[in-house]
C-alpha cells in the first residue's frame, strides 16, 4: 500500500512567506546576510563554543526555539505500509498538507514518535525532499510494519478444586489495518470431586478503538459467555475448603458491554459504559452449611436469583495517570475511580451500585534508581448486587488464584499470617488493599535494545474483605474478628520487546493453591 | 515462564554493557572562574552516538537533536556539584542544500551553516572548552568525576508519558476486574515500547582534582 496527500502545486511561494510572517516566523536570511556566522562555512576543527560570534544570549533552552528554512508541506507520502491503511497513519501525524512551518519545528520531530506510538510499526523514518516550487516540500514517511498479535494472558495451573485449567487471551491491535484492536480469550477448567459440579469454560470477544477517527473519543465493545460451576462450603471447619466440604451450583452468563472513553487531557480520561447480561442459575432450593455435626445448619446467601435473571448497568469512570512509565513506574501518580449502577428501572433484576477506587503514588529515590510506592485500592458494593459483581477474595489478596473470565478456579483459604479472623469471606461488599512497595532498578536500556528494563520489587501490605453485616456484631475480641490479613510479594518485572513479564511469589502461589 | 527466564538472562547479560558508562580521558582547564573541559582526540568523544542510519538522517530535512547532560560529582557519590545541559540541533535545507546548526548552552546560543554532513557531524559532536562548573564549587584536593549522558533525538517527557500510556492500553474492557483495579497486566509477543531517545551514550571522565596553586 502506498498513499499520498497532495497540496495544490500552484500554491505561490509568496503565500508561504506571507503565512510565515503571519505566524511570527522569520525566514532564514540568505548567506551573507543576517547572522554573521552564516556568511561562510565554518572551518574544522571548530572554535570553542563559548566564544566567537554568539547570537543574543538566552538564559534557558526551550522547545519552541525554532529555526531553519520555512517550508510549506505540499504532499505527504507514506511508503511501506502493506496492512495499515494510509489514512490511519496520516491521522496520527501532527502535520498536515498545507502546513507552513520551520524545518526545526518540534511537530516534525514528534511526527515519527506519534506514528510509532500507533504500535503498528517497527521503524518509522521521516524525510523531506523538494516540492514542485521553491519553499514547498514533500514529506516522505517510510514505515516498517511489525506483527501486532498480542498474547494478553495465559491461564494454567492446578488446585484442589480444578485439577487443571488452560486458556489464553489473544488479540490483534490493528484489525484489517484499521487501527482497531480486537481481542478474545477462552479458558477451560476441569472440576471434579465437587457435588453437583461440572467442568467450566468461558469465552470473551472484545473490540476497541482507542481514538475514533483521530478524535479524543474512544469506543469499546465486549461479549462474554460463561458456563460456570461455582463452589460454596456446605460443611467442615472454617477454612477447610477441600472438595469434600463443597457443593457447587451451575450457572450461565451471557453479556454484552459497550463503552466510550474521552481523553480530557493527555493524562486524564473519562469513561462510560453500559452492560446487559443474562444469567441462568440452578441454585439449591435452600443452600445451607453445617458448621459442625452438632450445630444446626445455617443459610448460605448465594446472592443470585434462581432461574433466569438480568443485570443491566450503566457505569462511569475516571482515570488520571501521571506516571512517566506505566510498566516500570518510579515516579508519578495514578488515580482511578469507577461507579456502576444496576437497576430494575433499567430492566434488570438487581438494584445495586459498586464504587471502586485506587490511588498509587511513586516517590523516586536516588536519581529514580529506587522508588517507594504506596498503593491503595478499595471498593464498596451497595444493595442487592449479583454474586459476580461483589468483591472476590482474590481481587484483594494477590496470593490467591485470580478469577479468569469470571470463573472461580480455587477455593483455597488465604494464608493466615496475622492470626486475625480465621474464616475470611469468599465474597464481600467491602474490600481493599493498602500496599507499600519498594522497587530497585536492575537496568534500563534505550534505543534499539530488545530488553528495555527490569526492576526488582518487594511489596507488603494489608488486605481486607468483609460483608458489612458481619461487622455489626462480633463474638470474639476486636483483633480476632478483623477480616484483614497480610500481603507479601517479591519478584522481578522485566520489560522487553516481546512483552512485559512479572515473575513473583504471589503469581506462583496463585497457580498452585 | 521459560520465556521470562530467558528474558531475565538476556537482560542481565545486556546490563553489563549498557548501563556502564564509557570511561574517557578528558582535558580540564581552569579558565577564569570556570572549569572547562574538552574531549581528547583518540578517546572517542561522542561521535559514536551517530551510527550510519542517524548520520544519513542528518540530510533528511527533519531536525536531528542532540542533548548533552553533564554532571560533576564527587568521586564515589551520586550528588552533583555542578550540572550543565547543551542542546544541538541540525536541519538540512533541501532547497539551498546546506546544513543549519543551532548550538545552545546556558549563556550562549549560535547558529552555524555548513555544507556537508561531515561538517555538520563534526560541529554537532565537538566538545571543546565547554564550561561545566564554577571553580568555587570544586574545593582543592577533592576528587571529582564528570558524567555525561548524550541523547540523540530524545522525546520530550510529556510526549513520552502520553505515548507510553497509549501503548499500555489493552484491547478493550472485558469481564475481569483484576487488571483494572487491583492487579497488573502482563502481555507477551507484543510490546511496542517507546524508548526515551533514539540513541543514548554514557560517558564518564577519569577522576580529577584541583591542585593547590
Amino acid at each position: 500500500m502506498w498513499g499520498r496527500l497532495t497540496f495544490a502545486p500552484s500554491m505561490p511561494v509568496a503565500l508561504v512567506a506571507l503565512a510565515a510572517v503571519a505566524a511570527g516566523a522569520h525566514a532564514e536570511p540568505p548567506p551573507g546576510e543576517g547572522d554573521p556566522d552564516s556568511a561562510v562555512p565554518e572551518p574544522a576543527p571548530p572554535p570553542p563554543d563559548a566564544t566567537g560570534d554568539d547570537a543574543p544570549v538566552e538564559t534557558a533552552l526551550h522547545e519552541d526555539n525554532e529555526f531553519g528554512p520555512v517550508v510549506l508541506i505540499e504532499q505527504i507520502d507514506v511508503i511501506g505500509n502493506t496492512a495499515t491503511q494510509t489514512e490511519v497513519i496520516l491521522r496520527a501525524l501532527p502535520i498536515r498538507v498545507g502546513d507552513v512551518l520551520h524545518a526545526s519545528d518540534k511537530r516534525l520531530r514528534e511526527a515519527r514518535f506519534k506514528v510509532l506510538a500507533l504500535g503498528f510499526f517497527r521503524d518509522v523514518a521521516l524525510a523531506m525532499r523538494r516540492g514542485s516550487q521553491r519553499g514547498q516540500v514533500i514529506v516522505e514517511l517510510r514505515v516498517v510494519e511489525r506483527g501486532t498479535l498480542v498474547l494478553n494472558r495465559l491461564w494454567f495451573g492446578t488446585t484442589d478444586l480444578s485439577p487443571w485449567w488452560v486458556g489464553a487471551d489473544v488479540g490483534d491491535r490493528n484489525l484489517f489495518g484499521l487501527g482497531i484492536a480486537v481481542g478474545g480469550g477462552f479458558i477451560y477448567a476441569r472440576q471434579e470431586d465437587v457435588a453437583r459440579g461440572r467442568d467450566q469454560y468461558a469465552a470473551e470477544l472484545r473490540l476497541a478503538d482507542p481514538s475514533v477517527r483521530g478524535t479524543p473519543w474512544g469506543a469499546s465493545w465486549a461479549m462474554t459467555l460463561v458456563r460456570g460451576s461455582e463452589p460454596f462450603q456446605v460443611q467442615g471447619s472454617p477454612g477447610d475448603t477441600r472438595p469434600v466440604n463443597l457443593e457447587a451450583f451451575r450457572y450461565r452468563r451471557f453479556g454484552v458491554r459497550a463503552g466510550a472513553t474521552y481523553n480530557v487531557s493527555t493524562l486524564t480520561r473519562l469513561s462510560m459504559g453500559v452492560r446487559a447480561e443474562a444469567l441462568t442459575a440452578s441454585l439449591p432450593i435452600a443452600p445451607t452449611r453445617f458448621l459442625s455435626d452438632t450445630d444446626p445448619a445455617v443459610a448460605v446467601d448465594l446472592h443470585l436469583d434462581p432461574g433466569s435473571s438480568r443485570v443491566i448497568t450503566a457505569s462511569f469512570g475516571f482515570d488520571r495517570d501521571t506516571r512517566p512509565d506505566p510498566v516500570l513506574p518510579h515516579a508519578g501518580t495514578r488515580v482511578v475511580a469507577s461507579v456502576e449502577l444496576g437497576s430494575t428501572l433499567l430492566g434488570g433484576s438487581y438494584d445495586f451500585a459498586t464504587l471502586f477506587g485506587s490511588y498509587e503514588h511513586y516517590w523516586p529515590l536516588r536519581s529514580e534508581k529506587h522508588a517507594i510506592a504506596v498503593k491503595l485500592a478499595g471498593g464498596v458494593v451497595v444493595g442487592d448486587a449479583p454474586r459476580f459483581d461483589r468483591i472476590h477474595i482474590a481481587d484483594v489478596d494477590r496470593m490467591l488464584t485470580p478469577r479468569a473470565v469470571g470463573l472461580v478456579l480455587s477455593t483455597a483459604a488465604p494464608l493466615a499470617i496475622l492470626g486475625t479472623r480465621a474464616e475470611k469471606p469468599t465474597y464481600g461488599d467491602l474490600g481493599g488493599t493498602a500496599t507499600v512497595e519498594y522497587a530497585v532498578r536492575l537496568f534500563r536500556f534505550s534505543g534499539e535494545r530488545r530488553v528495555y528494563g527490569g526492576d526488582l520489587f518487594f511489596g507488603t501490605g494489608l488486605w481486607g474483605l468483609a460483608e458489612r453485616r458481619d461487622l455489626r456484631a462480633r463474638d470474639t475480641g476486636l483483633y480476632a474478628s478483623l477480616p484483614i490479613d497480610l500481603y507479601l510479594d517479591a519478584g522481578v518485572r522485566i520489560d522487553t520487546d516481546i512483552g512485559t513479564f512479572e515473575i513473583t511469589v504471589a503469581n506462583a502461589l496463585g497457580r498452585i493453591r | 515462564m521459560i520465556a521470562a527466564v530467558l528474558a531475565i538472562a538476556t537482560a542481565a547479560r545486556a546490563a553489563d554493557d549498557e548501563d556502564k558508562p564509557e570511561i574517557q580521558r578528558m582535558l580540564f582547564v581552569e579558565s577564569g572562574e570556570l572549569l572547562t573541559f574538552s574531549t581528547v582526540r583518540g578517546e572517542g568523544g561522542i561521535g559514536s552516538v551517530f551510527d550510519v542510519k542517524r548520520y544519513d538522517a542528518l540530510g533528511s530535512g527533519t531536525p536531528s537533536v542532540l542533548v548533552i547532560r553533564i554532571q560533576i560529582v564527587a568521586d564515589g557519590t551520586d550528588t552533583p556539584v555542578a550540572e550543565q545541559v547543551l542542546q544541538r540541533t541540525a536541519v538540512y535545507d533541501v532547497w539551498d542544500e546546506r546544513y543549519i546548526l543551532r548550538l545552545e548552552q546556558p549563556g550562549s546560543k549560535k547558529q552555524v551553516i555548513v555544507k556537508t554532513p561531515a561538517e555538520a557531524l563534526t560541529r554537532m559532536t565537538a566538545l571543546q572548552d565547554i564550561p561545566v562548573a564554577r571553580l568555587d564549587a570544586l574545593p582543592y584536593d577533592k576528587v571529582f568525576v564528570m558524567r555525561m549522558v548524550v541523547e540523540l533525538n530524545p522525546i520530550p517527557k510529556e510526549v513520552l508519558a502520553e505515548l507510553r500510556r497509549y501503548l499500555s492500553q489493552g484491547t478493550g474492557g472485558g469481564i475481569d476486574r483484576g487488571g483494572a483495579l487491583f492487579g497488573s497486566f502482563v502481555s507477551i509477543f507484543y510490546n511496542p515500547k517507546m524508548a526515551e531517545a533514539e540513541r543514548v551514550l554514557r560517558i564518564q571522565s577519569r577522576p580529577f582534582y584541583r591542585a593547590r596553586p
